[in-house]
């Protein structure tokens, strides 16, 4: 069975970054959400057992997001790619339960080496 | 149709550039201020004559600075910055106020430097284009610097950095020649393809 990620980014560009840079060989269905609360509504619908999650989006924002996550599916494995990459914002990503968070431009390399070490691949 | 403007797929490829390096200023930012910055989705508008004229009819609000770039690509980044959120910000660094002039000018080139160089930086290092980052220096606009009116594109990139206690404007304008912004296209589709 392939394992459900959902790629939850505003911009299509990034979105496409993040669908090269998933190791071909990784078994998986992908979805797309283009705000927070389609994000939310992935996951409720069981289609995010990872969801790969943008912090500046409109509607609700990544950090809604998590929160969201946090008390309601915490099974969910959240990994953060994002472009704001102030410790502050790191450290809130951190507590919010997020399991890692990669800085914009996604490289596929790191996101490969990211899902070894938790143990994804 | 006009050659210089951007496909809806550029526009997104350069938003999402834009997210990035704004991403960078404000790491640069909250470093300053030891606070943490909202930042909002930057939106790219190609800016007319007469949104220029507008844009820098606001010199009681704004400060004005400019930075020229050379390479591949070259024009010049204009920062307008609102001067509510320079004064804020200086609270945060601890300056006394009210601040002299002087150190109202280190403190917006200051933030120029840390806008127009992310924005900059950001675009040549995704588009692996080489550029070359001048100075920056104040401006006003009202004092009939005809030359910032010369440059055939202007695309206009604004975000809203907020914190807590208030919210400031920042605007980042990249000003082209028409060969450069030919350039810039192509290289955000090889992006995109």
């Amino acid at each position: 069975m392939p394992i459900p990620v959902t790629i939850a980014d505003d911009s299509a560009l990034s979105r496409k970054n993040v669908r090269r840079a998933i190791p071909e060989d990784w078994d998986v269905s992908i979805s797309e959400a283009t705000n927070g609360q389609e994000a939310i509504d992935a996951v409720e619908a069981g289609l995010a057992d990872i969801l790969f999650l943008d912090l500046t989006m409109p509607v609700l924002d990544g950090f809604d997001v998590l929160r969201y996550v946090k008390s309601h599916h915490q099974k969910t494995i959240v990994i953060v790619i994002s472009a704001d990459i102030q410790p502050k914002s790191v450290e809130l990503v951190n507590s919010l339960g997020a399991f890692r968070f990669l800085q914009k431009p996604l490289k596929a390399e790191e996101l490969r080496e990211t899902l070894h070490e938790v143990g994804l691949l | 149709m006009n050659q210089t403007l951007l496909s809806e797929d550029q526009r997104d490829a350069l938003q999402e550039m834009m997210n990035i390096s704004m991403g960078q200023a404000a790491r640069s930012l909250a470093q300053l201020i030891d606070t943490q910055i909202t930042l909002s989705i930057p939106t790219i508008s190609e800016a007319s004559p007469s949104d220029l004229a507008e844009i820098f009819s606001f010199g009681k609000v704004t400060w004005y600075a400019r930075q020229s770039f050379l390479g591949q690509i070259k024009g010049e980044v204009l920062s307008l910055i609102g001067k509510n959120g320079c004064e804020a910000l200086a609270e945060l660094m601890d300056y006394d106020m009210p601040l002299t002039e002087v150190q109202t000018q280190e403190l917006i080139l200051e933030l120029t430097n840390i806008l127009s160089g992310a924005c900059l930086s950001g675009l040549s290092s995704q588009l692996e284009l080489k550029t070359n980052l001048n100075m920056p220096t104040l401006f006003n606009p009202s004092a009939s610097e005809k030359s910032v009116y010369s440059w055939s594109t202007a695309l206009l990139v604004e975000v809203t950095f907020s914190i807590e206690s208030f919210s400031f404007n920042a605007r980042v304008m990249i000003c082209m020649e028409e060969n450069s912004i030919l350039t810039l296209k192509k290289s955000l589709d090889v992006l995109v393809g």
